[in-house]
C-alpha cells in the first residue's frame, strides 16, 4: 500500500445509509480505501454492491452518512460535483459509449469539454490510451461497429483520458460474452499494477485473487466481510460468506 | 381559377405575410421550446415544475384563446406592440409546448446510461444535454417535431385573423366577401399558396430525418 | 345554420308568455314589436311561374340575413334574430301572405351571400348587402332600401385624426376593420400603407382594440358605429362625414326582374311599415337619423 504519504484515505465512506423505498440498500457502511489501493467488492445480487459503487461519484445521492473523495465531501448536484465527478473515472456493466460518436471521440469528449486540453493533444492522448487497451486500430469506428470486449476497453480508455485519481468499476464483464472476458481483466490487472486506486464490483474471483489488495463481502446493503483475498478466500469468517463462496466455487 | 390569376399580387403579398409569420414563429418557437424541454428534464426541482406548469398551460388551451389573450389582455395590462408581434408571440407560446414535448420525449428514448456516462465524466447538465443526450434524441424528435411545426405553418392562418390581417386566409376572405368572387376558386388558390409552403417542408423534414438516422 | 320552425315558435310563445306575465312591453330594441308590426296580405293573386306564385304557393320564403350585426341582423338571447334587415324582409314576406311565424331565417355570413341566392338555399338576402357591380356578375340587387355611408370613429379624447384623410398624413395612426368587408377595402386608398390596417373578425373586437389603445380609429358604415358610441358611456366618437355611398340592396337570383320590381313596388307601399321598422331597430341607436326609402335602381 502506498497511503504512507497521505494523512487521509482517497475514499472514505462512513455511516452511509440509503434506502430504496422500505428497502435498505446501503446499512451504514463504512469503508476507506487508500490510494493505490485495488478493492473488490463481492455478494449476491441485491446485496447492494452497485449502489455502493454509484454512490461515490453520486450517481445514486445517499440519505445519510458522509463520503469523501480526497478529504472533500461530495457536493450537492452543481458545477462542483461535475469538478469531482471529473476525477473519478466509472466504467459501467453496458460500457454506455456515446453511441453517436466514433471511438476516437469518445475518449476525446471529456478532456475537451471538462478539462479544455486543445483537440489535438486530447487526440493525441487518446490515441496512446486507446493504444494502450489495445483497440488503437478501432479509434475512427462507431462504438456499434466494435464487440462488447473492445467497447469495454475503449470505456477505460474513456475513463483513464480524464487522469482520474480513483476508478470505479461497476460489473465490467457481467454483459460480455466469456472469450472477451479476459481481454478486459487484462487491461484491469495492468492499470492495477501500474498503482491505479481502484473499486470493482465483479464476480471475478481470480482477478480478486490476482489483483485486489482487499476483498469487501456485501450482504443485505451492510460490509459484512473485509480482508485480503487470500485470508477472504481460505478463511472467511461469516456464514454468509462462506456459504456465498461455496456457491460461486461450484460453478 | 381566373380570380387566382387577376389578384395574383394580393396572393402573393398574402403568401409573404404569411410566410414572416411562420418564419419568426418557427425560429421563436424552437428556441423556446428547446429551454421548456430543458426545463422538463432538469434536475433543479423549481424548474422542472416551471416546465411542466408552462406545458401543461399551452397545450391544453385553444390557440384562439392564447391569441385573445395576446391582442386583448395583453393591451389591458399595458403592453402595446403591434398585432404582428402579438400574433406571432401567441403562435410561439401556444406551439412552444408541443415542441418541447416532441423534444422531451426524444431525450426520454435516450439510454439513461448515456446520460450517466456523460455525467461521470463531469460534463454539466448543459454539456449533457447539447453534446451527448440531444444529439441522439435527435433521430426520434424529427418525425414528431416534424408534424407539430407543419401544424404551426397552417395555425399561422389563425394569427390573420386577430388583427394581422394580409395573411394568405385574409387575401382569401378579402376576395370572397369585399370583392364578391366565389369561394371555391378562391380558397383553392389559398389552399395552393399554404402547400406551397408546407410540401417543400415536408420534403426538407425527410431530408433531414435521412440524414441524421446515418449519423448513428 | 338554418332556424328550426318549431322551436322558434316555441321559444315565441315562450316570450309571449313572459311578457304577458311582465304586464306591459317596453317595445326595446326593436325586437319586432306591435307598433312595427307588418301587414300580412290575405290570399295574394300572382302571375303563374314567377318567384311570388312560388313563394306563395309554397308559404313559407327563406331569407338570409346576419345573425351578428347588431340594429339590422342579431340573434338575441331567445334565438330570434331581430334588426332593420329582418323587419325589411317581414314587409316584403307579408306582401307575398306569408306571416312572420313562417319565415325561415337562414344565417348569412359576408363570405358565404352570393353562393347561398346562387345555390337557391333561399330566396332572398338582406344582410347589410351592399350594391356593387362585382356582386351583379352573379346575383341581382333590388333596392337599395337604404343608403349607408362610411365614417371613422375614435376615442373621445383624439383631435389629431378627424377622417379618413388623417391617415394619409399620419402614417403611424392606425385603423380597424373587419377582415373582408367592403369598409376595409375603401380605407385602403386613403393609407399610407398597408401596416396602418388592422383586421378582425368582428367589429366589438375593433372596439375592444380602440378601447385599449392598440388601434386609434375604427371605420365601418356609421350605423354600427353609432351602435358602439351609444354604448361606450362616451369613450368613443364619430369624426367627419360619411366618405363613401353604401346602398344596401337585396340579394336575389340573377336577372329575376319580375321578384325584383315586386319588392320595390311593396317597400314603395309600405312606407309607413318603413319607418316603423327602422324606428323600433337601428333607430334606437342615440344620433341616427330616420332615413326615407332611396329610389330603386333599375332592375336587371
Amino acid at each position: 500500500m502506498t497511503s504512507a504519504t497521505r494523512q487521509h484515505p482517497l475514499v472514505e465512506l462512513s455511516g452511509v445509509q440509503k434506502w430504496f423505498g422500505d428497502l435498505h440498500v446501503l446499512a451504514d457502511v463504512d469503508l476507506a480505501i487508500d490510494a493505490g489501493e485495488v478493492v473488490v467488492v463481492i455478494g449476491p445480487s441485491g446485496s447492494g454492491k452497485s449502489t455502493l459503487c454509484r454512490a461515490i461519484n453520486r450517481l445514486e445521492p445517499i440519505q445519510q452518512g458522509e463520503i469523501r473523495v480526497d478529504g472533500e465531501l461530495l457536493p450537492e448536484e452543481g458545477k462542483a460535483l461535475a469538478r469531482l465527478r471529473a476525477d473519478v473515472g466509472m466504467v459501467f456493466q453496458n460500457f454506455n459509449l456515446f453511441a453517436h460518436k466514433t471511438v476516437l471521440q469518445n475518449v476525446t469528449l471529456g478532456p475537451v469539454k471538462v478539462r479544455h486540453r486543445s483537440k489535438g493533444e486530447a487526440d493525441k492522448r487518446a490515441r496512446e490510451l486507446l493504444d494502450r487497451v489495445g483497440v488503437g486500430n478501432q479509434a475512427d469506428k462507431y462504438p456499434a461497429q466494435l464487440s462488447g470486449g473492445q467497447q469495454q476497453r475503449v470505456a477505460i480508455a474513456r475513463a483513464l483520458a480524464m487522469d482520474p485519481k480513483v476508478m470505479l468499476f461497476d460489473e465490467p464483464t457481467s454483459a460480455l460474452d466469456p472469450e472477451m472476458i479476459n481481454e478486459v481483466l487484462d487491461v484491469m490487472t495492468s492499470l492495477a499494477r501500474d498503482g491505479m486506486t481502484m473499486v470493482v464490483i465483479t464476480h471475478e474471483m481470480g482477478f480478486a485473487r490476482r489483483a485486489a489488495n482487499r476483498v469487501v463481502f456485501m450482504d443485505g446493503g451492510r460490509i459484512v466481510e473485509s480482508a485480503d483475498p487470500e485470508t477472504f478466500f481460505t478463511r472467511p469468517t461469516s456464514d454468509r460468506a462462506k456459504d456465498f463462496l461455496s456457491k460461486i466455487l461450484t460453478h | 381559377m381566373s380570380p387566382v390569376l387577376d389578384n395574383l399580387d394580393l396572393y402573393v403579398d398574402g403568401f409573404l405575410t404569411s410566410l414572416r409569420i411562420i418564419v419568426y414563429s418557427l425560429i421563436g418557437c424552437l428556441l423556446l421550446g428547446l429551454i421548456i424541454a430543458a426545463c422538463r428534464v432538469s434536475p433543479v426541482p423549481p424548474l422542472r415544475a416551471f416546465g411542466t406548469f408552462w406545458v401543461t398551460t399551452f397545450r391544453n388551451t385553444p390557440l384562439t384563446v392564447v391569441l385573445v389573450f395576446c391582442a386583448f389582455g395583453l393591451p389591458e395590462l399595458g403592453i402595446n406592440r403591434s398585432f404582428f408581434f402579438f400574433g406571432v408571440l401567441g403562435l410561439i407560446l401556444y406551439t412552444s409546448a408541443f415542441v418541447a414535448e416532441a423534444i422531451r420525449a426524444g431525450i426520454n428514448s435516450v439510454p439513461a446510461g448515456q446520460a450517466e456516462a456523460a455525467r461521470s465524466l463531469g460534463l454539466g447538465f448543459s454539456l449533457t444535454l447539447r453534446d451527448v443526450v440531444l444529439p441522439q434524441a435527435l433521430r426520434t424528435v424529427v418525425p414528431p417535431l416534424g408534424s407539430v411545426l407543419i401544424a404551426m405553418f397552417k395555425n399561422s392562418a389563425v394569427v390573420g385573423a386577430f388583427g394581422v390581417g394580409g395573411d394568405l386566409w385574409s387575401t382569401g376572405q378579402i376576395l370572397t366577401s369585399a370583392r364578391g368572387y366565389e369561394t371555391l376558386p378562391v380558397f383553392i388558390g389559398v389552399a395552393i399558396g399554404y402547400l406551397l409552403i408546407t410540401l417543400p417542408a415536408g420534403a426538407l423534414l425527410q431530408v433531414i430525418e435521412r440524414k441524421v438516422a446515418i449519423a448513428r | 345554420m338554418r332556424f328550426r320552425r318549431t322551436a322558434s315558435a316555441l321559444t315565441v310563445a315562450v316570450t309571449a308568455l313572459a311578457l304577458a306575465a311582465c304586464g306591459d312591453d317596453d317595445d326595446g330594441g326593436g325586437g319586432g314589436g306591435d307598433s312595427a308590426e307588418p301587414s300580412v296580405a290575405e290570399t295574394p293573386e300572382f302571375e303563374a311561374g314567377t318567384t311570388m306564385a312560388e313563394i306563395a304557393e309554397r308559404g313559407t320564403i327563406r331569407v338570409g340575413t346576419k345573425f351578428d350585426q347588431p340594429g339590422f341582423g342579431l340573434e338575441n338571447l331567445e334565438g330570434e334574430v331581430e334588426g332593420f334587415d329582418v323587419e325589411v324582409a317581414k314587409i316584403i314576406a307579408g306582401a307575398l301572405g306569408i306571416a312572420e311565424g313562417d319565415i325561415e331565417w337562414v344565417q348569412t355570413p359576408s363570405a358565404v351571400r352570393e353562393e347561398v341566392i346562387e345555390g337557391g338555399e333561399v330566396d332572398m338576402v338582406v344582410a347589410t348587402y351592399t350594391i356593387n357591380d362585382t356582386r351583379r356578375e352573379r346575383i341581382s340587387f333590388a333596392g337599395p332600401y337604404y343608403e349607408a355611408g362610411q365614417q371613422i370613429m375614435v376615442a373621445s379624447d383624439d383631435d389629431e385624426i378627424t377622417g379618413p384623410e388623417s391617415f394619409t398624413e399620419n402614417p403611424d395612426a392606425t385603423v380597424c376593420s373587419v377582415t373582408g368587408s367592403t369598409p376595409a377595402e375603401n380605407i385602403r386608398e386613403y393609407l399610407a400603407s398597408d401596416s396602418q390596417l388592422v383586421l378582425f373578425e368582428e367589429y366589438s373586437q375593433c372596439a375592444d382594440s380602440l378601447s385599449n389603445g392598440q388601434v386609434d380609429a375604427v371605420t365601418t358604415d356609421n350605423v354600427i358605429l353609432l351602435g358602439f358610441v351609444s354604448e361606450s358611456d362616451g369613450e368613443f366618437k364619430l369624426v367627419g362625414e360619411q366618405f363613401t355611398e353604401e346602398p344596401y340592396g337585396i340579394g336575389i337570383t340573377k336577372g329575376d326582374v319580375a321578384f325584383c320590381e315586386f319588392i320595390n313596388e311593396t317597400l314603395a307601399d309600405n312606407e309607413e311599415a318603413y319607418v316603423a321598422a327602422w324606428e323600433s331597430t337601428a333607430g334606437q341607436v342615440e344620433g341616427t337619423e330616420t332615413p326615407s326609402l332611396p329610389e330603386p335602381q333599375p332592375c336587371s
